[in-house]
């Protein structure tokens, strides 16, 4: 029998359960042409804001042996310009669109919820959990319980899309944030946002790497972080899970199924197998579900939930 | 994995009063057209093409455009700077008989790259445009080298008179060339691509770059979303045709479009 990667997200049938993340790839249109082209199902945009953002200086990249830090500082173009990035995909694509927005306040939520309601736009996600504007900000909104159930609450009441709450593996009682998101009406989680932040340092000149010090990790180490904080969350809510961290091959792919997710976010990976990763990772996951007699990909099957 | 290296200044040249050359003594192993990632970690990382690449060192050469590139040329020999890369596609390495098309500080990436078409036993043309004499660059390293030279400005105050599309044009009415590399301001770029027919050719590009390892997605060109610091800087002419931002746009830090 032909094995299919067809899923489904949210009542939308998709091709492939791969996900272009939040901040990968997601600036202009083109940039999600290309990550269709290569065999991403859903493709997210930059988490936009009010007003456009420059992002921090460079260095923004610095790379270790187990993944990358980045601290990028949230640039994007603005909710308008954003947006319009987005219509412009739609026009001639059928793939879903995840629009990917940050706020520090309910107020602020509620502004660019409208905008997004008045676009092309498949799903919103709110990214409550960027750990690369703690200057600026303070500490990410998902680390309150009751700051993520106020804003989630609020922004349902107008979103018009289904909306997907942005985690942060940061925290220390992760079940707790996820269940507060659920209660509050989040059609799904997204999760999970970069780990730490954490630093380099650079011993000859004798400063950190990154211009902001400090920037969120991602890449290979952060995988099992992710699996024990997916699992853990899938074990103890109902809604559906994009998966993420530390995706680099099938093989984690398919671990991230198991834990518990729908679909599977793909970032960092892009750098190190090329914008070919996503079609590298469907046929991986083929290959898998060939070898083991699976037809779909919700027939893959998942780890007993924990007690909770 | 990528790495970084941070290296001490070897030699510094002053091209002209905003054009300087920095040599660092360290084995890069770059392709022509290719670049790096330059940070001295006091805010800001910039893409830099290469101008010069031997086994034992390497060059870039810079203009003074804003504060990054202001606090760059105040480093002396000996301090530090720290690099990554080198990243990025390169030039189609021909050995036929190849023009190249250069305007202001984007003409020395081509010495590095005549020097390795010289080795693959090419017949190189080179147009060096400046809008003027205190802009222009590397006529004595051209020199030096077995290709036939065409030096002009805009205003006439060196080489020949006229931009270096409007020499482009002229030179090819007369001779024939297999392959035409350009490199300079984008509108020229473009004014090159309406005069020069059916000859192939690959132009090398500049925009706005962050992560240079091709995630960020801030330097994708539209509607390929081809980034440009993986399947760039240097893009072939069935690419460049199918550019609907070349010539029209490019985006800045926030993703922001603007005009060119």
């Amino acid at each position: 029998m032909q094995k299919s990667l067809k899923s489904e997200f949210l009542g939308i049938t998709i091709t492939s359960p791969l996900v272009l993340p939040a901040g990968v790839m997601g600036m202009a249109f083109s940039g999600f042409n290309i990550s269709i082209e290569n065999g991403a199902g859903i493709v997210t945009s930059k988490s936009l804001t009010l007003e456009s953002r420059m992002g921090h200086k460079g260095p923004v990249v610095a790379e270790f042996e187990g993944g990358l830090l980045n601290c990028m500082g949230l640039c994007n173009p603005g909710i308008v310009d954003g947006l319009a990035e987005i219509d412009q995909f739609k026009k001639h694509s059928d793939i879903p669109v995840i629009a990917s927005v940050f706020a520090t306040n309910t107020e602020d939520f509620l502004k660019l919820t409208k905008h997004v309601n008045k676009s092309q736009t498949d799903f919103l996600e709110l990214n409550l959990s960027c750990p690369n504007v703690f200057d600026e900000f303070g500490i990410p909104l998902a680390a309150s319980q009751e700051e993520v159930h106020n804003i989630v609450k609020a922004v349902k009441q107008i979103s018009t899309l289904p909306i997907i709450a942005k985690l942060s593996p940061n925290v220390y009682d992760i079940v707790s944030i996820a269940k507060a998101a659920e209660f509050a009406g989040a059609d799904a989680l997204c999760m999970i946002n970069t780990v730490g932040p954490g630093m380099l340092i650079d011993t000859k000149i004798i400063k950190p790497v990154l211009y902001n010090k400090f920037g969120g990790l991602s890449g290979p180490c952060i995988k099992p972080i992710a699996l024990k904080l997916i699992y853990q969350t899938y074990s103890a809510v109902d809604i559906p899970i994009i998966g993420m961290g530390g995706v680099t091959y099938g093989e984690d792919a398919i671990e991230m199924l198991m834990a518990g997710a729908t679909v599977i976010g793909v970032g960092t990976a892009v750098h190190y197998r090329g914008i070919e990763v996503f079609n590298k990772i469907n046929n991986e996951i083929l290959e898998f579900m060939e070898e083991n007699e699976y037809s779909s990909v919700k027939d893959i099957p998942k780890l007993e939930k924990l007690e909770m | 994995m990528d790495k970084r290296y941070t290296l001490k200044i070897d030699k510094i040249i002053e091209e002209t009063s905003d054009i300087k050359t920095f040599t660092f003594k360290y084995t890069l192993g770059a392709n022509p057209g290719q670049f790096i990632m330059l940070t001295d970690f006091e805010g800001g990382e910039k893409p830099f093409s290469i101008s010069d690449c031997t086994k034992e060192e390497f060059s870039i050469t810079v203009k003074r455009i804003g504060e990054f590139t202001t606090r760059l040329f105040q480093k002396c020999v000996g301090d530090y700077v720290s690099i990554r890369g080198a990243y990025g596609s390169s030039f189609f390495i021909s050995k036929n008989k190849v023009l190249l098309v250069g305007g202001g500080y984007a003409v020395p990436t081509f010495y590095f790259f005549a020097k390795v078409l010289l080795e693959a036993g090419a017949n190189v043309t080179l147009i060096n445009g400046a809008r003027t004499k205190a802009e222009h660059v590397f006529a004595d390293r051209f020199e030096s080298l077995d290709i036939k030279v065409i030096n002009t400005t805009d205003d006439g105050s060196f080489g020949e008179n006229g931009t270096a599309v409007d020499i482009a044009q002229k030179i090819m009415s007369q001779d024939n060339f297999n392959f035409l590399y350009a490199s300079g301001p984008e509108m020229m770029m473009k004014a090159l691509q309406d005069v020069i027919g059916d000859t192939n050719y690959e132009f090398l590009f500049e925009r706005y770059m962050k992560c240079a390892i091709g995630i960020c997605g801030n330097c994708t060109m539209d509607p390929l979303g081809l980034r440009l610091c993986v399947e760039g800087p240097v893009l072939p002419k069935e690419k460049v045709e199918q550019l609907t931002e070349f010539g029209k746009y490019h985006r800045d830090a926030s993703g922001k479009r603007h005009e060119l």
